[in-house]
């Protein structure tokens, strides 16, 4: 190459950068003349927006993730015990009295109810079920409650019931997560997350949604049902053990001395908080929180944890077996957590799953034992609370993910051995109290075989909607910005349930 | 699934299309007007175009509405007279573009200018009273907007006529704009008894005495995400309460001319039809969450050193001045309690639970005049607290769970008005005072607590399965 040529090859090569600069320069802003248009548009229209709160408001520091916060509107209640059957109880055996479904007991399933429908297991023709326990009106509200709930009958005057609950759901997992999350897939913030996410905790020494499990399994749906979701991971839920310690590894190990305890701390959140200079990742500032809050925690938790130190007339009231694990004790603590400002106690108790084809698993043995072992500490829970002053600001919720058909479960065609009913979403019960719910009123009313709702029929956005609403937010305005729009519990449904709000 | 026959389907561009010849003859006419003096001259030349192309705009608006009314939704008398302007419109359009090319004098084209601009604004009026009803406009003056009350008030429900009274004012605010005079969505009408019977392209819309063969009560009930629940999901919704009403009248056998007291009536029912009744509002009138008038912003100095102490502090809700207050992890020691002081306006809920709180530490709060709730379970606190808290003019709610005060100091606090609940458990208050301090406390709700849970045989024992099989 000869030296002119060189520099024409040189001049050439100049004037194509400059040139591709320049192109490029103006092809962004050509380009971009539709995207920063529709930006200067959506602040436009965001400033139009109700009272001027943006939805996009994101109400996390991390720095303090779970100091108290107040909600937009009066909440009535301050804090929610929500205890979760899983499983399914079966309503037509609870609260839901069917007269008529008696006489076409052994009865063949008419094919108006099978037409179109899906079951889980039942196929073919099955034949129906009658209630198989016997009930009875009670309280001055005049509810029916059966004889397997012989304490809970004397509270149906503090209670409104949903006698017309439904959901899309016909599995476990999914339709936990849907009541939880708002959602029968995985990945959506759970209920606890986002009361706490919205209004923090009173007690910086304790989390702010404690989870208790009983009945020897975790829920189908398992932790996705307490999970943070999209939500910082601050707000997921902090299981705790009954029996033990409340949290493994609470106490220090031998030889470990408080300030040692301490110091070891301090240095692991000077480097996390270097770390934190270099990324800027909220999260990391959620995990200094997080090791404050368990230092913390290592003192107070087993203090409120530790159910013993009650006298022995609420152990004989909740029913409890201290040492054990089981849903009394669960039931003694969440008391105890919401008496010393825990936000959110998530209450789980495995095994209402009656389908009959087995005879734990069946509705004259397995669900009466099941009731056996919750009616006396939820009786216990209300009455308690309600002697402390509590039930007017703790809003409790019971249920199932869905309910239980009024025929009797033929697996494959075959009759179970047992009695027991398949998995039904169109009418099941569901039971709240204190919080500002109305008390001794039934919401909802079924057909005359309790198959589907009749009136009043309310689905899990509903409850979510009214169970956010008793706490102080419209859930439609209550998002949190993720994948470019705001997502909400009750997504794009939920209805708040006026008529049981007192 | 009513399927559109491919008439109908065009008719329904007609909303569309309609705006063509508006807009364009509205331009010619002002062209013309404009022309006639020199500035505008130039205009001119382009005017016998427009004319051409408003008056074919209109022929095809006319077509397509002509088929639109076909599909019978629409009321007759003004679909009539809108249906006759239209077709006017294009036919003088046409005219005046043919006497624009022979060159008639100028006075007459602008003569029948402006009458083709009073004309199609007419024509639109009307065209636009037939889609949104004809108080569209003048309804948005109304303060009330959409949110009207279905259902006025009635004196006495149970001598009120069920059709005149409740009935159709509730069908008039929520179904006619619809089905009524002007509108008959699916050929129904609502505004009559006649029209009712009649139903319409659906069936009947009432089965006296069935509700479940009843169109009206069957649309309602259909879940709002239902192409066919009725009102459309976009518009204001029947509450509860008026769906009930609407089954109960259907269900008793839709009748006209009775009274509510001349029909059947459930327990259930009669309490749905007493919210109906005027002063219903006010018989449940709930006490109030906050005091009424708003106050002055507290001072966050306070604030920031009550936090410091470990107290939470927080508005009792977003936008508040009211705040609450709660000592859950901190001891309440005399130098916080004075801090506390600087937030006597605005403080309604305090809650001291827990903490040692001495008697002169409650007299110290005498000046709390908007506290609402005050939370002093588990104090130390005695009978010479309630000096103090008989001061507080608007408590609602006291907890004096496991105090020492008695019925002697209890007493003290009947002349608080406001009061509602007050929580007794494990207080000094002794078994048989009970009674005269219910005596004493008529309106006020007071909980001494120590329920006990029965213990039942099979609390503790389980139902075995049977030895063999079943």
């Amino acid at each position: 190459m000869t030296r002119d040529e060189l520099n024409a090859h040189r001049l050439v090569k100049e004037a194509q950068e400059t040139e591709l600069r320049a192109f490029t320069r103006r092809h962004f802003l050509k380009e971009s003349a539709m995207g920063l248009g529709a930006v200067a548009i959506g602040s436009l229209l965001a400033s139009c927006g109700l009272g001027g709160k943006s939805h996009n408001e994101i109400l996390y520091d991390p720095a303090h993730p779970l100091l108290p916060k107040s909600p937009p509107f009066i909440g009535k209640a301050k804090s929610v015990i929500y205890l979760h059957m899983a499983g399914a109880p079966s309503q037509l055996e609870l609260f839901d009295f069917k007269p008529e479904l008696m006489k076409m007991d052994g009865q063949d399933c008419p094919p108006s109810l099978l037409a179109g429908k899906k079951f889980a297991f039942i196929t073919g023709v099955p034949k129906m079920l009658g209630a198989q326990a016997k009930f009875a009106q009670h309280g001055e509200s005049r509810a029916w409650v059966s004889e397997n709930l012989p304490h809970f009958s004397t509270m149906v005057d503090e209670v409104s019931f949903l006698k017309a609950c439904s959901t899309d759901q016909f599995n476990h997992a999914p339709a936990q997560l849907l009541i939880h999350t708002g959602s029968p897939r995985l990945g959506r913030p759970s209920m606890g997350s986002w009361a706490t996410y919205g209004l923090g905790t009173e007690n910086q020494n304790l989390p702010g949604f404690v989870v208790l499990t009983s009945g020897g399994s975790f829920p189908d749906a398992g932790k996705s049902i307490w999970g943070s979701g999209f939500l910082p991971s601050v707000y997921q839920g902090v299981q705790c053990r009954s029996e033990g310690d409340p949290v493994l590894f609470i106490k220090d190990p031998h030889g470990m001395s408080r300030d040692l305890r301490k110091a070891s701390l301090d240095a692991i959140n000077a480097s996390n908080e270097q770390e934190y200079a270099n990324y800027n990742d909220p999260e990391i500032l959620s995990r200094i929180a997080q090791y404050e809050m368990a230092y913390r925690m290592q003192i107070s938790a087993p203090e409120v944890m530790n159910i013993n130190d009650e006298p022995q007339y609420i152990h004989d009231m909740y029913g409890t077996q201290p040492g054990k694990s089981c849903f009394a004790n669960n039931v003694l603590l969440a008391r105890k957590l919401v008496e010393k400002g825990v936000r959110f106690v998530q209450l789980f108790d495995w095994g209402w799953d009656a389908h009959g084809d087995g005879p734990n698993n069946s509705l004259n043995i397995g669900l009466k034992n099941k009731c056996r072992s919750t009616d006396k500490p939820i009786t216990a829970l209300l009455l308690d609370l309600k002697q402390r002053g509590l039930l007017d600001e703790t809003l409790v919720v019971w249920g199932g993910e869905f309910g239980r058909t009024p025929m009797m479960e033929n697996r494959n065609g075959v009759q179970n051995p047992y009695n027991g009913r398949d998995h039904h979403t169109e009418a099941f019960t569901m039971w709240m109290a204190g919080g500002g719910i109305k008390k001794g009123y039934t919401h909802g009313e079924t057909d005359e075989i309790g198959y589907s709702a009749l009136s009043g029929k309310v689905d899990p956005f509903d409850i979510q909607a009214t169970i956010l609403n008793q706490l102080g937010f419209d859930h439609e305005q209550f998002t949190y910005p993720f994948q470019g729009r705001p997502f909400r519990l009750t997504d794009v449904a939920g209805k708040v349930i006026r008529d049981i709000v007192a | 699934m009513v399927i559109l026959t491919i008439t109908e389907f065009i008719g329904r561009f007609h909303p569309v299309l309609v705006h063509l010849p508006i807009g364009i003859l509205l331009l010619g006419c002002f062209f013309q007007l404009l022309s006639s003096g020199n500035r505008f001259l130039t205009l001119k030349p382009a005017i016998p175009l427009i004319y051409l192309l408003g008056g074919i705009g209109a022929i095809f608006s006319s077509i397509t509405g002509y088929l639109l009314s076909q599909s019978g939704d629409y009321d007759g008398s003004l679909v009539q007279l809108h249906q006759w302007m239209g077709i006017s419109v294009a036919a003088i359009s046409m005219v005046v573009y043919v006497l624009f090319r022979i060159q008639v004098k100028e006075v007459y084209l602008n003569v029948i200018a402006v009458f083709l601009i009073l004309l199609t604004a007419l024509t639109g009026h009307y065209g636009g009273s037939l889609t949104h009803g004809s108080d569209y406009i003048s309804s948005a003056l109304k303060s009330d907007g959409g949110g009207k009350v279905a259902i006025p008030p009635v004196p006495n429900v149970q001598q009120a006529f069920v059709y005149k009274h409740m009935v159709q004012p509730l069908l008039q605010n929520r179904c006619y704009s619809c089905h009524g005079s002007e509108k008959q969505k699916g050929k129904l009408r609502l505004d009559t008894k006649d029209f009712i019977l009649k139903g319409g392209e659906a069936g009947a819309s009432l089965v006296a005495g069935n509700i479940e063969e009843s169109e009206l009560i069957k649309r309602l009930l259909l879940p709002p995400s239902n192409e066919d629940h009725m009102p459309p999901k976009e518009k204001p919704q029947l509450t509860e309460q008026e769906i009930e009403l609407l089954k109960w009248w259907v269900s008793e056998g839709a009748d006209f001319d009775k009274k509510t007291q001349d029909l059947k009536q459930t327990e259930k029912i009669k309490s749905t039809l007493l919210t109906f009744q005027e002063g219903a509002k006010a018989a449940t009138a709930k006490k109030l969450d906050l005091p009424e008038k708003e106050v002055s912003k507290a001072d966050a100095a306070v604030i920031a050193d009550l936090k410091k102490a470990g107290v939470v502090v927080i508005p009792v809700k977003g936008n508040s001045n009211y705040l609450s207050a709660s000592f859950v992890t901190v001891k309440a020691s005399p130098e916080v309690l004075k801090l506390l002081g600087g937030l006597d306006k605005q403080l309604v809920w305090l809650n001291l639970s827990n903490t040692a709180l001495s008697d002169a530490q409650i007299k110290s709060l005498s000046s709390f005049g908007a506290l609402m709730r005050i939370n002093l379970s588990r104090t130390p606190i005695t009978d010479a607290s309630a000096d103090g808290l008989v001061k507080l003019k608007n408590l609602q709610y006291i907890n004096l769970v496991g105090t020492k005060m008695t019925a002697k100091g209890l007493a003290k606090l009947a002349g608080l008005k406001e009061l509602s609940k007050v929580y007794l458990y494990q207080s000094g208050v002794k078994k048989e005072d009970q009674a005269g301090l219910k005596k004493l406390f008529k309106k006020v709700t007071l909980d001494f607590g120590d329920y006990t849970v029965p213990i039942l045989a099979q609390d503790t024992t389980e139902v075995k399965p049977p030895e063999a099989g079943k």
